[in-house]
């Protein structure tokens, strides 16, 4: 019998189904991914099965015995813990405190029993091979060691089920590999871990069987060892990969954007061609971002890019002049610096071209319209009309309309910070054609992502960037994933800096 | 979530509305407790020739609060410009247009100074704008020597405060004229973009390139020209010169644009919501006269109107934000 079951369910929001009739299964011992483009119900099941939201109908029982629906606690004490992408730690603690809140032992004065809280944390860690100092801050310690407690914390109580929602999304491959070996030893001692994530390479890796969603239904359970990543691709977007993943041909014009960074390392450089579509690789922590941003006139102390373009030095003192030297950059955070969350799709889309839309200072709404339409339509942009308010757009048409706000200013070097991050697949592959096709028109692409994947499929040359400095720079042929890991990381034998 | 959207469009509809719903609610009030006031288009008109001064800031600030700022100095302005506009009238008619043209220049010059020191130093805009609107209190004393000073020119009165056929306020119509000139500034020009674009997300407003000082400066300066503006129409419906005729009215010119949906955040609202704000104000001033209270008892009931409505409207409205 299998040890957790759903059986018809189905979950409506207002009308609009977010899952349709489904069926599923999963057993003790086994790690189960659950993929499935952006929309296509996910996280929708994940959070029924955490207890985070009730189905509108269908049931869910644990080993044969219906699950009681009474909220994440609930949940938790039938046996299933899940951690979210989001954390939700208490940075001033130490560990063990965040792993017992609320559950502290206490002392006959009912005080916190700071020796029985040690003595168990230190338990809880032995036993799942969890390296992490009990009395650490939280706070002062990484995404990945802050995550190691989010899973202890889940584990601190008797858990059948362990769910994970995107676990590796910040994790470099040592830490993942560390995350890797929890899972599996999970598996052994007869849990059933739950595993959601985007990135299908470690689903193969990390799985024993995956079960597909699209549009809300259930594609199929399949075991790993069967499939390919073409077979998932499928699978989850109903139809073969829009795109093979090769590069573009190398363009054969003159060397045209020389760009000098100067930061505390030191001072170096970086050249680009029209045409060229350079990666920028490196870990979480290496500067891509902050050399990205410098380019397009977000300068930091101690983290100035200059450029010159074809010998004449180009004017990125601020984002407006770096703009109208025809620098564009899409940002990492869409939230932060991307979105005009409150405004509709045409205004956002036309926020920094809007000058050229206007006549002797007054807009021409048609005009507006009509660019942004074309830009768009371009992108493959999908939305109900183009006076909806953007936030209500699905990630990757949201990262579609920030990116077409970038084009209407016709740049001849485009930045594109993690440009498919939190995309699905399908509007993945578009935003790859896209960049592509840019590029083939003439304009510098430095794509900054921490998929080598991404980089692999896009770039003509990949360069590897550790703590603020160029170490390698490869054509996309002879660039091999291993090798730039190490020289990200600074090679075999030094730590990571990560 | 995006299966959430019927519900939050039609949220943000009522939002839209929920003011002009409060508007017509408070008419209603009235016309049941005093049909023959409320039930009168002419003490309806007169309401708004009362309102125009506030009504004409709130304009100015409205656009000040859609990029996320806020202009405290109003009420200072709207007093220099009364007592400016008088001495140089000097109650000669010939001097009329000099004096207007002076008055506005001052307003712009106040709102471009504000703007500015909003725009290349981090200080807030409430504490800045604070500071420079008693600075400017200090100097209109200082150059009055502490007692209005000057007389209306013959004619700027009987012209500004006379009723077209008896019934239609000149000044009434001077708020709607320059309501237009707000709303033309708000909808059909890059300006008028621009500020939605900054009081949305002023670090993406950065990052693609628009001029941000530049955005700041014109909003402070428009909010600058539009209280000269209200302070010249005050001095029409009063007729004489005061140090301090627009003291404390920043405070209805707040409590008018944040009714009408212009929030402090920014990056939302808009002139229509905001002079319904202004009318609603007027309104809930005349029903507490027409109840016959006592001044600082009607004080207290328009403070409640203002929390209501805007209680109200938050509950319509707001909260799904």
């Amino acid at each position: 019998m299998p040890l957790l079951e759903a059986h018809n369910l189905s979950k409506h929001y207002a009308g609009v189904a977010a899952l349709t009739e489904v069926d599923f299964s999963a057993d003790a011992g086994e790690i189960h991914a659950l993929v499935g483009a952006n929309g296509a119900g996910k996280s929708t099941l994940m959070t029924i099965i955490a207890g985070a939201n009730t189905p509108s109908e269908g049931t869910l029982s644990l080993d044969g015995v219906p699950l009681r629906h009474g909220g994440p606690a609930a949940a938790q004490a039938q046996g299933i813990a899940t951690v979210y992408q989001e954390f939700s730690l208490v940075p001033h603690l130490s560990v063990a405190r965040n792993i017992f809140l609320g559950r502290e032992p206490v002392t006959r004065l009912g005080l916190v029993d700071r020796a029985g809280l040690i003595a168990q944390t230190c338990a809880l860690l032995d036993r799942f091979a969890i390296t992490l100092d009990p009395m650490a801050e939280v706070g002062t310690l990484s995404v990945a060691q802050q995550q190691m407690v989010e899973i202890a914390r889940a584990l601190s109580q008797p858990a059948r089920i362990l769910i994970l929602d995107e676990p590796t999304a910040v994790l470099s491959l040592a830490e993942q590999e560390n995350l890797f070996r929890i899972m599996r030893r999970l598996r052994a001692d007869g849990m059933l871990v739950l595993y959601v994530s985007h990135y299908l390479n470690e689903v193969l890796e990390i799985a024993d069987r995956i079960t597909v969603l699209r549009d809300g239904r259930i594609v199929g359970t399949r075991k790993a060892k069967d499939l390919q990543i073409s077979d998932l691709v499928q699978m989850m977007i109903g139809r073969d990969a829009p795109v093979a993943p090769t590069a573009a041909d190398s363009p054969e014009r003159a060397a045209n954007f020389v760009i000098t960074y100067a930061t505390h390392a030191g001072q170096q450089e970086l050249t680009m061609q029209a045409g060229e579509i350079v990666g920028l690789a490196g870990l979480v922590g290496a500067g891509r971002t902050t050399f990205g941003r410098a380019i397009a006139g977000l300068h930091r102390p101690g983290a100035i890019a200059t450029l010159t373009h074809e010998g004449a030095l180009l004017n990125n003192s601020t984002p407006r002049q770096a703009m109208r030297a025809g620098i564009a950059y899409l940002t990492e955070d869409r939230k932060k610096d991307g979105l005009f969350a409150g405004l509709d799709i045409v205004a956002n889309a036309t926020a920094a071209a809007l000058p050229r839309t206007t006549r002797g200072g007054f807009r021409r709404p048609q005009v507006e319209r009509a660019q942004a339409e074309a830009v768009l339509k371009r992108l493959h942009l999908v939305a109900a009309r183009l006076g909806m308010p953007v936030a209500q757009l699905s990630g990757g048409n949201q990262q579609k309309v920030v990116l077409g706000r970038a084009l209407m200013t016709e740049p001849r070097l485009l930045i594109c910070d993690e440009p498919t991050r939190g995309v699905d697949i399908g509007a993945k592959a578009e935003l790859h054609q896209i960049i592509r096709d840019l590029a083939a028109n003439g304009a510098a692409v430095l794509i900054i992502s921490s998929e080598f994947e991404e980089l692999q499929a896009l770039a003509h040359r990949i360069v590897v960037m550790r703590d603020r400095c160029f170490v390698a720079d490869l054509p996309v042929g002879q660039a091999d994933q291993q090798e730039m890991l190490i020289a990200a990381s600074g090679g075999p034998t030094e730590k990571e800096t990560a | 979530m995006s299966a959430l959207a019927p519900n939050r469009i039609a949220r943000l509809r009522l939002d839209r509305w929920a003011i002009a719903l409060v508007l017509v609610a408070i008419y209603l009030v009235g016309l049941v407790l005093s049909p023959s006031a409320f039930g009168n288009p002419v003490y309806l008109l007169n309401t708004v020739r009362q309102v125009t001064p506030v009504g004409i800031a709130a304009i100015g600030v409205t656009m000040v609060m859609i990029i996320g700022g806020v202009d405290l100095s109003v009420g200072a302005v709207i007093s220099m410009t009364v007592v400016l506009s008088a001495a140089l009238m000097d109650g000669a008619a010939s001097n009329m247009p000099l004096a207007i043209a002076v008055a506005c220049c001052a307003g712009i010059l106040m709102g471009a100074i504000n703007g500015a020191l909003i725009a290349f130093s981090r200080v807030s805009p409430f504490i800045l704008t604070l500071g420079t609107g008693i600075a400017l209190i200090g100097l209109t004393q200082m150059f009055t020597g502490g007692t209005a000073r000057g007389a209306v020119a013959p004619g700027f009165r009987e012209v500004f405060n006379a009723r077209l056929g008896g019934t239609l306020p000149v000044l009434a119509l001077f708020l709607l004229g320059l309501t237009a000139v707000g709303l033309v500034i708000e909808k059909r020009t890059l300006l008028g973009r621009h500020l939605f674009l900054l009081g949305s997300n002023a670090q993406a407003a950065r990052l693609a390139g628009l001029p941000v000082r530049g955005i700041t400066i014109a909003a402070y300066t428009l909010s600058g020209l539009f209280a000269a503006l209200a302070g010249l129409a005050l001095l029409a419906r009063s007729g004489v010169s005061s140090t301090q005729a627009g003291q404390g009215m920043e405070f209805q010119v707040l409590a008018a644009v944040v009714l009408g949906g212009t929030t402090f955040e920014g990056g939302r609202g808009g002139i229509i919501g905001t002079v319904i704000g202004v009318l609603v104000l007027g309104l809930a001033f005349n029903l507490v006269n027409v109840m016959g209270l006592p001044y600082h008892a009607q004080l207290v009931v328009m403070g409640a109107i203002i929390i209501a409505a805007s209680a109200l409207y938050g509950q319509l409205g707001g909260a799904g934000n």
